[in-house]
């Protein structure tokens, strides 16, 4: 109880200085809040200085600037994010379409990474220091070093280049998503494989492996029925992780095949000013983010009770 | 204490026959004039993917450093008759879209990359180290307090982070080595710490703090080297990781700019001509990967290495 209550009050506590953080990043920026808006919701590009003048005090921005954090998270809460600077839409639509693409981007990926590390870890761990398992670890331990801009022109050469395949942009169907998805899945297969690799070593040596073949079960039969459950714990908590650090989107990859995700979106307001667009942004992100990480943690503490004890995990 | 790593987590193939070499070693009668021969022997039994990692680095480092006498052309040398040439005599890797030699270019451009990618890291490594010893040593509010703001800043995604720097402070080296490094120093911190309240446990320390001597030098003297390996291999897989953000950001516009460039914005310069000339492309790609493997084979060997025994 004391584990969740903790856990509780580190989200919240990273919640409130991520977004009071994020608040302030008006203030860091060139050029007057209350022009911006106004700008933004009447298209005028020459405004009278009353007529700001005006809009700073119906906006709240003339109050101090704990008040004006409070109006701005209790907005946030109830969904109003302003108005994006540039294309003078709703905030929360831009940031809402953007996530469920980005999401499904990520989604993908891992489990294309999962596709193929769950196999392969498993392999190398049963062909343990044979030529398979020293050819599997050294590739998928290489794939870390390999920059996403760099694997992503190379696919689009190959596959919509020169056999014209895929489509080397855009995003208009699952076919689109190959490229994009595939060279996202890189890292985390790495990872996936590694840890496979690792705890299904550990699920070979156990005696209750042993146990089990003892009694008569074949190898498929022991690892199906007793192996698998232990052996892939660590990797359900890797993937979870990675969900909530991919969900932020590859701002790489999202502009090289112009998919319309969070990556991209964020990139265009960095670059544009856009700062209602990166508030929101970011405050989704990390939200989201906190909030994965400590469910799993949960989750882990709840399967594994020697987490739940004195040490935190940190 | 012996800390040899678990060799079936690692490589076990590698492992195995590293320490059966050390075992040879180790049996050879001591002659004078032998300590030589030894540490060549113990380099020998360095695992195969320190060794070709450290041979990788350093070949890097070389040609980095030797590129002002060895580059054959100038970088920003134009050749607009002699544009998108294929690799030839003349021009080892061929041409860029303003006939530029690409060899040259890749050479100079890999100094940036470098250069930028190892301050970062040294600055994110040392700061995270010694706040992260701090806070093991301390306990209390402070070390509560920083791991609380590692939370948050773990919290952010790091190129966003990295771009909005960029775009508030204006592009440039300093911004770019900050707008990394202000998260940069976390994962040292916490990896500081761990290992910091890991060996604070053991009875060496106990034993050198009852005998009267100084915190400072307990941490200098026992903590530091007992924590410097580990502490290096994350440092090496974290380059590779630096070196791909900065490449990043220059892909992106956001890092080094014209009239320098470096990896990152030549292979975004060459995305264009990719179709004719795919070289433009591959080869700034490929010495970020190569350079990015080299330094990560390396911390990765440093992990299966079979240490000496902790110093006490």
């Amino acid at each position: 109880m004391i584990f969740l209550l903790r856990r509780v009050v580190v989200l919240l506590g990273t919640l409130a200085s991520v977004s009071f953080l994020v608040f302030l990043i008006p203030y860091m920026t060139p050029g007057d809040p209350a022009r911006k808006i106004l700008q933004a919701r009447t298209g005028e590009p020459n405004l009278d200085p009353s007529a700001v003048e005006a809009a700073r005090v119906r906006y709240g921005l003339d109050k101090s600037v704990i008040e004006q954090y409070w109006n701005w998270v209790q907005n946030a809460l109830h969904g109003d994010l302003g108005l994006s600077y540039t294309s003078r839409t709703e905030v929360s639509g831009l940031v809402g379409s953007a996530l469920a693409v980005t999401t499904s981007l990520a989604v993908t990926a891992l489990f294309i990474a999962l596709l193929a590390a769950l196999p392969l870890g498993s392999l190398a761990a049963i062909r343990r220091g044979k030529a398979s398992d020293i050819a599997i670890t050294t590739v998928t331990q290489g794939f870390v070093a390999l920059p996403e801009y760099w694997v992503a022109p190379v696919l689009v050469l190959v596959f919509a280049l020169k056999f014209g395949i895929l489509p080397s942009a855009g995003w208009t169907g699952p076919v689109s998503m190959v490229l994009p998805a595939l060279t996202l899945s890189l890292r985390p297969m790495s990872y996936f494989t590694q840890v496979t690799r690792a705890s299904m070593v550990d699920v070979l040596e156990s005696p209750h492996l042993t146990a089990a073949r003892s009694r008569g079960l074949s190898f498929a039969q022991a690892m199906l029925r007793h192996g698998l459950r232990n052996g892939l714990l660590p990797v359900v908590t890797l993937f979870s992780i990675w969900l909530a650090g991919l969900l932020g989107g590859s701002v790489v990859i999202e502009v090289i095949f112009a998919v319309p995700g969070m990556g991209r979106l964020l990139y265009q307001a960095v670059t544009d000013g856009d700062v209602p667009v990166i508030q929101a942004g970011i405050v989704c992100i990390v939200a989201l983010t906190v909030l994965i990480t400590t469910l799993t943690d949960l989750l882990y503490a709840l399967i594994n009770p020697t987490v739940r004890s004195s040490n935190v995990p940190r | 204490m012996s800390r040899v790593e678990n060799p079936a987590v690692d490589n076990p193939a590698v492992d195995n026959r590293a320490s059966g070499a050390l075992d040879g070693t180790v049996g050879a009668v001591p002659s004078p004039g032998a300590s030589r021969i030894r540490g060549l022997r113990r380099l020998r039994a360095w695992p195969w993917s320190l060794r070709l990692g450290l041979f990788g680095v350093l070949a890097v480092v070389l040609v980095l450093l030797a590129t002002p006498w060895s580059a054959p052309f100038d970088p920003a040398l134009q050749d607009l008759s002699n544009r998108l040439a294929p690799p030839g005599v003349v021009h080892w890797l061929g041409t860029d879209q303003l006939g530029r030699d690409v060899l040259s270019r890749l050479m100079w451009g890999g100094r940036f990359s470098v250069t930028i990618a190892a301050i970062t890291l040294t600055i994110s490594a040392v700061f995270g180290t010694l706040l992260g010893i701090v806070c093991a040593r301390t306990k209390g509010a402070l070390d509560e307090f920083v791991m609380r703001v590692s939370d948050v800043l773990l919290a952010f995604p790091e190129m966003i982070v990295a771009m909005f720097l960029v775009s508030i402070l204006g592009a440039g080296y300093g911004t770019l080595i900050l707008a990394l490094a202000v998260a940069g120093w976390t994962p040292f911190a916490r990896l500081a710490r761990a290992l910091a309240l890991e060996i604070d446990s053991r009875d060496f320390i106990e034993a050198a703090g009852s005998l009267g001597f100084p915190r400072t030098f307990i941490i200098l003297r026992h903590l530091l080297p007992n924590a410097f390996s580990p502490l290096l291999a994350h440092a090496s897989v974290r380059f590779g990781h630096t070196l791909i953000t900065v490449g990043a950001l220059s892909f992106l516009g956001l890092g080094v700019a014209p009239p320098d460039s470096d990896w990152g914005s030549m292979l975004a310069d060459g995305l264009p001509y990719m179709s004719r000339a795919a070289g433009l492309v591959i080869y700034p790609g490929l010495a970020i990967f190569l350079t990015a493997l080299a330094v990560t084979l390396a911390g990765r060997g440093i992990n299966v290495r079979p240490r000496r025994q902790g110093r006490s």
